[in-house]
């Protein structure tokens, strides 16, 4: 059996035994295939009481933390499905993924970056890139939604607050949520206290 | 030939020279290392909304040694002679073929633009964004440069899929022939008929593309 036949046949989650049973070997030929198979990128192991093997045909690179990953890491209550494949290979943290998250305009990814008001250490950089990419407005209503639910990072108060008149959606739906946050922002909040209570 | 790593490694030194935030779509081989179908490509392809950040990209390049080449040896006369033809760079080994706008006839639709597979930020001063196609569009842009090996390509990914979406693929082929580009058909079409030697399609993915070509 050449190497794309037997990863076809085993492209999925397995252990040891359930690799030896599909093949048809004996689990020592069983472990050696796995190793020579991980150390060509195949196959990735997560340990628990026995291990799982994770057979791919395609190569398994290794990753650098994104947007998703960040935010999952520091939303305790709910978590989200990445719906692609975001790696950042530089600097990244809490501030960037807070920005990045407001620019997806997608319910979900906003809601669930909320928590990452609490690990903000590095204000001056969220207020640089959210002027940058022109969302300042959104972040700082963001923010006001954010401190009623939990606690948060204390936000500088010399940073100023919004006074233009366009009004700005977080994302495509126009509802007028915290009306006295909205209107001190100019943003339609889409969320409503209950979506906060998911987060909190 | 570039590896993963190399382009990895090349990605990150173009970040540290770029003048701007450039952001761009990868197909072709770096698509398929991305995806982690293959370890090594000739040739990174690359294709940009617009032509300052191609340009600032070409920079960057430049300044790590790349010249450009003239690409006779790697197209077909007929692609050649497209308005949309890539700038080609070359140092030793490695080449980069820079597209702006269109991959010669094919544009980068609303779905190929929003349905992308991945997402890689490079960030020094300046961040750059490469946007990696979905198989299906990887498939659909391989079958319109028609290189050297381009079918190769197509076949590895074919063969180490086994969720391809036939339907997905058909879709952006009769989305690309309503937009302007008639060729397409007869590249997504001469494609799969040479697949159905090796993998099995189903005839009802190819009749689509004949109902479209009756029209």
């Amino acid at each position: 059996m050449d190497k794309e036949e037997m990863l076809w046949k085993l492209e999925g989650l397995h252990t040891v035994e359930t690799v030896a049973e599909a093949l048809n070997i004996k689990r020592q030929s069983a472990i050696n295939l796995l190793s020579r198979l991980k150390k060509e990128g195949y196959v990735t192991v997560e340990k628990h009481r026995k291990s799982l093997y994770k057979v791919s045909m395609k190569k398994q690179r290794p990753r650098d933390p994104g947007m998703f990953d960040i935010i999952n890491k520091y939303s305790p209550n709910m978590k989200l499905a990445e719906w692609y494949d975001h790696q950042v290979h530089g600097e990244y943290g809490p501030e960037d993924a807070l920005i990045d998250a407001i620019q997806t305009k997608s319910f979900r990814a906003i809601l669930a970056s909320m928590r990452l008001f609490s690990h903000i250490k590095d204000w001056p950089k969220v207020y640089r890139l959210s002027k940058e990419k022109g969302i300042w407005q959104k972040v700082g209503a963001l923010y006001d939604v954010a401190k009623r639910f939990f606690r948060v990072r204390r936000m500088p108060r010399t940073y100023p607050q919004h006074n233009g008149t366009r009004w700005e959606r977080l994302t495509q739906i126009k509802k007028m949520n915290f009306p006295m946050i909205g209107k001190r922002w100019h943003v339609y909040i889409p969320f409503n206290e209950y979506d906060m209570r998911e987060v909190a | 030939m570039i590896t993963y790593k190399d382009q990895m490694d090349l990605f990150r030194i173009i970040s540290e020279k770029i003048k701007k935030d450039v952001e761009c779509y990868a197909f072709g081989g770096t698509a398929m290392m991305f995806y982690g179908y293959k370890d090594e490509t000739k040739d990174v392809d690359i294709i940009f909304e617009n032509e300052e950040e191609r340009k600032d990209f070409i920079n960057a390049i430049e300044g790590i040694g790349y010249k450009e080449w003239a690409p006779f040896d790697i197209y077909v006369p007929e692609k050649l002679k497209n308005k949309y033809k890539p700038l080609v760079f070359k140092f030793g080994d490695g080449r980069f073929d820079l597209f702006v706008k269109k991959i010669f006839r094919t544009v980068i639709s609303p779905i190929m633009r929003e349905d992308v597979f991945a997402v890689h930020d490079f960030r020094d001063k300046h961040n750059l964004r490469v946007k990696v196609f979905r198989k299906e569009h990887i498939v659909l842009l391989k079958a319109v440069t028609e290189r050297d090996r381009d079918f190769e390509d197509i076949l590895t990914i074919i063969r180490k899929e086994k969720n391809f979406d036939w339907q997905y693929f058909i879709d952006e082929v009769l989305w690309q022939t309503e937009h302007g580009d008639s060729w397409v058909l007869f590249d997504a079409e001469k494609m799969l008929r040479e697949l159905k030697k090796y993998v099995f399609i189903e005839e009802k993915y190819l009749k689509q593309l004949y109902d479209v070509k009756k029209k």
